[in-house]
């Protein structure tokens, strides 16, 4: 009888525990913008501890990210954190590349911008991040030399030790006459080949937009693409514009 | 020599069988597994979050347990009065701190090094490159691990294991805050207050100096001259905070 | 000084001790030993016998070297403490250690070798019964199993000089009659023996020395049989009559 009873309690109190978790996922919510601590504040605190702190402010912006990207649309403190960061860890590639789509969603695209040139001054070992800026001078842009900055940017890319071989042929490509929509899906390409599952997202938005919409057309204008990135990416780039190969 | 080697095996044994550290050091292998969750909410990112965090991991665990078992390692001896069998016999009280400091060195050697050879494994596992940094950072973590171990032996020689385990935990902050310190000397609050936070930075250890896990995720580049440079200053340190405890030892009474 | 015996050259002594502490956060002063002569002869057994807080455990430790005396000089006629066994009032040891472990680990601060440290730890469980609970971790042992491993760690090195700190303390009958077959065995092999008790009947039995320690002081020392001869009706009256007969600090009489 007492087994009995501290059985019952024992159910109950776990379905209070896990009950009262599941009730909560509006509370669990999180705020739009949120406090950001500048990266001085963490370089004094805890020198040692900069990229452990950079990373797990990564983490907080990828699911800061993800969720009002999906919701509201709100991503007030994006630019704080993608700082914060990239401050920290200057060297963390992958958090330029992350940040500046999270800041052209913020409506930020100068901030982004800024960002990939602090970014490639601070890797200049590294072809991920001017090649991104040759793509952002490039989609974003204003003025009448805009392609020459990205061709600019592209070079610089491709330049860099072990970079492939197509970002140079980008450069050349975006400096010579017409053929824009073609221009427009090979820098996008190169945003597929490089991007996380966001920015992969977002090129094949882009790409299904910009490739005829004709099939025998489309598979030759997917085709074209193919120099623009590793062979393994571009068969999942096929599998996810759904065209048959 | 072979009262030093039988005190630092017996602590050895009497530390490695504890329970509580299998406990702590399980409770650090699910917290470096649990990296892999964190992996796959990080964008591709995978390998730089499992060595960082698992790093981080390292440290903590390895701080904690040397912090608590450190202190009880001479305190007990006093308490229990097992120290009345010990300086019965023809051993020195100097040969007693470093044969303890040994022993659980030796412990949390095999701790720390678990922990940074599993860590190492499951970065081989996820990749993402420069794994074998994992490793040198996990023999830096160790050296300031036993930094802990010698200030703490020091403080436990002088009061309760308690206060001596939260003391050790304090230095160890404050020696990741070292440099803080002397910029308050900068402040310009006075020839008093300079003196005095130089005097508090030279006495703490300076943790910071040396950034081993940003090493190990390619945030900079090893300089292995200011590595080796550290490791020494941290061997001094210890052994300076052993003399001191040695010290204090011999003038005591049971 | 007190000599307790005068045909044997004396081992062990204690001339003038005082020995003074500083206790607590208002730093007390507190003189626990006013001038303890005590000398304990070669080959004798000598019981220390007192009421608590006389002081007894203070003497041993300064015969120790665990304290310094204040003033007074102490003097050992063996080679350091190499030659000294001693055991602890209620000894606690290390609780993952095996009994075997134990003893080997101290047959090693002796500096034997590995594989003598180990044959003598073998040769001791033997002597102390111990045998079957070689390999059981020491926190699974009783206080009479802790107080026999503890005098068996006190004669690791054969020492000439041994010191027990009540070493019938916790023990059933039958592990009494072992440790004073053991102290007898000493005896008999001209080992010096010093031991604190508050049993007056294992004193009469295997003593040949009797010292009587009250307030920081020996107040009277010499063989058991002038003891008895002083008071024929047994050491019980007699010690009632030595340290002032205060019953309520007097030391048991029977076991």
């Amino acid at each position: 009888m007492r087994r009995a009873l501290v059985a019952l309690l024992a159910v109950a109190c776990v379905a209070l525990v896990v009950g009262y978790q599941v009730t909560r996922p509006e509370q669990a919510a999180g705020k739009p913008r949120v406090f950001v601590p500048s990266a001085s504040f963490f370089e004094d605190f805890s020198p040692a501890f900069r990229t452990s702190i950079a990373d797990a402010y990564y983490l907080y912006l990828v699911q800061y990210y993800g969720e009002h990207i999906k919701t509201d649309q709100r991503l007030d403190s994006v630019p704080d954190l993608v700082t914060l960061i990239t401050d920290l860890s200057p060297r963390f590639v992958k958090a330029y590349q992350f940040g500046t789509f999270a800041l052209l969603d913020a409506g930020e695209p100068g901030a982004a911008y800024e960002l990939l040139k602090r970014g490639a001054e601070a890797n200049r070992d590294d072809y991920h991040v001017p090649a991104l800026a040759g793509f952002l001078v490039y989609a974003f842009g204003q003025g009448e030399d805009k392609l020459q900055i990205a061709a600019d940017w592209y070079a610089r890319a491709a330049a860099v030790e072990g970079a492939p071989a197509y970002l140079g042929r980008l450069a050349a490509t975006l400096t010579a006459k017409g053929g824009e929509r073609e221009k427009a899906a090979l820098m996008w390409a190169q945003v597929y080949a490089d991007g996380d599952k966001y920015s992969r997202e977002k090129a094949v938005a882009a790409l299904d937009e910009l490739l005829p919409a004709d099939p025998a057309e489309r598979a030759a204008g997917l085709a074209a693409l193919r120099e623009a990135m590793p062979a393994e990416r571009f068969d999942m780039l096929r599998d996810d514009l759904g065209v048959g190969g | 020599m072979t009262q030093v080697a039988a005190i630092a095996l017996n602590t050895f044994r009497e530390t490695v069988r504890d329970r509580v550290l299998t406990v702590i050091a399980l409770f650090a292998l699910l917290m470096i597994v649990a990296g892999l969750w964190l992996g796959s909410i990080s964008l591709e990112q995978g390998g730089r979050m499992m060595k960082d965090f698992g790093l981080v991991a390292v440290t903590a665990f390895g701080v904690i347990i040397a912090a608590f078992i450190a202190a009880t390692l001479v305190r007990k001896e006093v308490e229990k009065r097992t120290v009345f069998v010990l300086f019965s016999k023809p051993v020195s009280r100097g040969g007693f701190v470093v044969g303890k400091f040994l022993g659980l060195a030796a412990t949390l050697g095999v701790v720390v090094g678990g922990m940074g050879l599993f860590l190492f494994l499951m970065t081989l596992a996820v990749g993402g490159g420069a794994s074998g940094m994992v490793l040198v950072a996990t023999a830096l973590i160790y050296l300031q691990v036993l930094t802990v171990v010698a200030v703490v032996v020091f403080f436990s020689t002088i009061t309760s294991a308690i206060l001596s385990s939260m003391l050790g935990l304090g230095v160890f902050v404050a020696g990741q805050l070292s440099h803080n310190v002397l910029s308050l000397s900068r402040i310009g609050a006075g020839a008093v207050t300079e003196a005095a936070s130089w005097v508090v930075f030279v006495l703490i250890p300076n943790f910071s100096a040396v950034d081993v896990k940003a090493a190990a995720v390619g945030e900079q580049t090893v300089d292995w001259g200011a590595v080796a440079l550290w490791g020494v200053y941290l061997v001094a340190y210890m052994t300076v905070a052993l003399i001191g405890a040695a010290f204090v030892m011999r003038r005591k009474e049971f | 000084m007190t000599p307790i015996t005068t045909s044997t050259p004396p081992l062990a002594s204690l001339r003038a001790v005082t020995k003074t502490v500083v206790t607590g956060l208002r730093r007390r002063r507190v003189t626990i030993l006013k001038g303890v002569d005590l000398t304990v002869g070669r080959g004798d057994v000598v019981g220390l016998v007192g009421p608590n807080g006389a002081g007894k455990t203070t003497t041993v430790k300064v015969l120790l070297g665990l304290m310094r005396p204040t003033t007074g000089e102490v003097d050992l006629a063996v080679e350091g403490l190499g030659d000294v066994g001693y055991l602890p009032e209620n000894p606690y040891f290390y609780d993952y250690l095996s009994g075997r472990e134990f003893l080997a680990f101290c047959g090693r601060l002796f500096g034997m070798g590995g594989r003598a440290a180990e044959e003598r730890a073998t040769e001791l469980l033997a002597d102390v019964g111990l045998t079957d609970a070689a390999g059981v971790h020491l926190r699974k042992y009783s206080k009479g199993m802790l107080q026999r491993i503890g005098i068996a760690q006190a004669l690791v090195n054969d020492p000439q000089l041994v010191l027990l700190d009540e070493p019938m303390t916790g023990l059933d009958p039958i592990g009494r009659l072992e440790v004073k077959g053991i102290i007898q065995r000493l005896h008999d092999q001209g080992r010096t023996v010093l031991f604190n008790s508050h049993i007056l009947a294992d004193v009469e039995e295997l003593c040949t020395g009797i010292a009587v320690m009250k307030a920081g002081r020996i107040v009277w020392a010499g063989t058991v049989e002038r003891a008895l001869a002083e008071s024929p009706d047994g050491l019980e009256p007699f010690f009632m009559r030595v340290v002032g007969g205060d019953g309520a600090s007097a030391p048991e009489a029977t076991p």
